[in-house]
């Protein structure tokens, strides 16, 4: 368990709903209030919970990937009312452009949500929550999020072995990307042979077998009731408020205006409160941590 | 260390090639170009963009284009252009679209004869149904070709026209039977 992180402590099934909620809304909208507090909350999340280095590393990753993305879709999206200046005759729009980073900012915000979730949620977390219902289920999960992490230490592995046995040596910077393609090669076709390698020794162990029990360390308390209440309580109105077209929001052909009204300032209240929630509980268990440290 | 430098070069010599032969145009510059009046005796051909069969279909429009769509259904009202040699369908419809600064986007590229016109005015294909898109009509018939692949001759009259059902409701009882 990862035991730093206040949230994780939560029961399996209320993490996941919780999750659930917040990655539905952010996925599923082109609205970019919503997309920009989605994405605050998942960042603040995984700042908080990251050490420096993590964070710097992921900022090295996220950076030229928000970028990217918003700059891919310009490209390839003509559509739009403002043009900016022509490429080949075709315009290059601001909408386009605007329309690329809300896209970027939504995939940044759910890929950045994704990994808050996969470090509240283990794998032992998912075995006990989907275990019972369909234990293949639960494997091809576990095996799933496992497998980056897994990959990466693989990865470190080889490299150190080929350095060890004296590739990498002095080889100009292109060559040593070639010898990167080699290792990367030999990951891949390890994976895969892992992959199915662990679903064989779970079969032979009797995953599938009818009246098994699964242990579990997981105890559904009555904070775990009130985080699942709350992300419903606050999902009520932002549904509501999709429902009634008060986060109906389109880039072409040209930038609609958002509606602003006491409904719809309500209806992004409780969506911050819902993107912001781990990370404000987060903060108030530190608070209350140093407090009652203070206190010794 | 040689080997780095020989392969940054080429790296950064293939990214030049591809941004020098892409065509950057401002704004201003884009529109103004083209610009010329039709004098008498000069070949010219007829141009003419319309979208009425976005009207028949409101209910399937995208909503966020009602307000784009014109009233009429005239995007462009029958304009006369200067025909230069080896001018396609079109080379007409992109002058059109820069004197009266209609938006439009294309996918394919006119050397190969490939252009697909994606979006006119905003209108896009599949804007109006599954089955909606631009096509267009020389002298009221349809040419068997792509609009880059169709040159035009002296007194042509092309028409391009927005379809919601796959050029059914272009073909049948419409103006272009005959």
């Amino acid at each position: 368990m990862n035991n730093h992180i206040a949230f994780a402590r939560f029961h399996p099934a209320a993490l996941f709903s919780y999750y659930l909620c917040l990655l539905l809304f952010t996925m599923f909208t082109e609205n970019p209030v919503i997309t920009a507090l989605s994405l605050l909350g998942a960042l603040y999340f995984c700042l908080f919970t990251g050490t420096a280095r993590e964070n710097l590393n992921d900022l090295k990753f996220y950076a030229p990937m928000f970028i990217l993305v918003a700059l891919t879709n310009p490209l390839f999206s003509h559509s739009g009312a403002t043009p900016l200046f022509f490429m080949n005759d075709n315009p290059v729009t601001l909408e386009a452009v605007l329309a690329g980073v809300n896209i970027a900012a939504t995939v940044a915000a759910v890929m950045l949500a994704c990994k808050g979730f996969s470090r509240v949620m283990e794998s032992d977390k998912l075995l006990a929550l989907f275990g019972k219902a369909s234990p293949k289920l639960a494997v091809v999960l576990s095996m799933a999020l496992r497998f980056i992490p897994l990959f990466k230490r693989k990865w470190r592995e080889l490299c150190d072995v080929q350095k060890a046995m004296g590739y990498f040596r002095g080889e100009s910077r292109f060559s040593r990307l070639a010898s990167y393609a080699r290792v990367f090669s030999a990951l891949v076709s390890w994976a895969l042979e892992n992959a199915a390698d662990t679903a064989a020794s779970m079969c032979a162990r009797g995953f599938e077998l009818e009246g098994k029990r699964s242990f579990s360390l997981f105890r559904f308390t009555r904070a775990d009731g009130a985080l699942i209440a709350a992300s419903l309580a606050l999902s009520a109105p932002v549904l509501a408020g999709f429902a009634m077209g008060k986060a109906s929001f389109y880039f072409y052909p040209r930038i609609s205006e958002l509606p602003f009204d006491i409904f719809s300032v309500a209806m992004y209240a409780c969506f911050a409160a819902l993107s912001l929630l781990p990370f404000i509980f987060e903060v108030k268990e530190a608070l209350k941590w140093k407090y009652l440290r203070s206190k010794i | 260390m040689k080997k780095d430098i020989i392969i940054t070069l080429l790296i950064i010599m293939l990214v030049a090639v591809f941004v020098l032969a892409t065509d950057f145009k401002s704004v201003e510059e884009y529109y103004l170009e083209n610009a010329e009046n039709v004098k008498e005796g000069d070949a010219a051909v007829v141009i003419s963009i319309r979208c009425d069969t976005v009207l028949d279909n409101m209910e399937k429009l995208d909503p966020a284009l009602a307000p784009y769509v014109p009233s009429d259904g005239t995007v462009l009202a029958e304009t006369k252009y200067a025909l230069r040699e080896g001018d396609t369908a079109f080379d007409i419809l992109v002058r059109a679209a820069k004197t009266h600064r209609i938006q439009m986007e294309y996918s394919g590229a006119k050397e190969t004869k490939t252009v697909y016109i994606e979006g006119i005015a905003n209108i896009y294909e599949f804007s109006c149904g599954d089955l909606s898109g631009w096509t267009y009509f020389v002298n009221g018939e349809r040419p068997q070709v792509g609009s880059s692949a169709c040159t035009l001759h002296d007194g042509d009259k092309i028409e391009w026209v927005y379809t919601c059902e796959l050029s059914e409701d272009l073909l049948q009882g419409g103006a272009k039977n005959e």
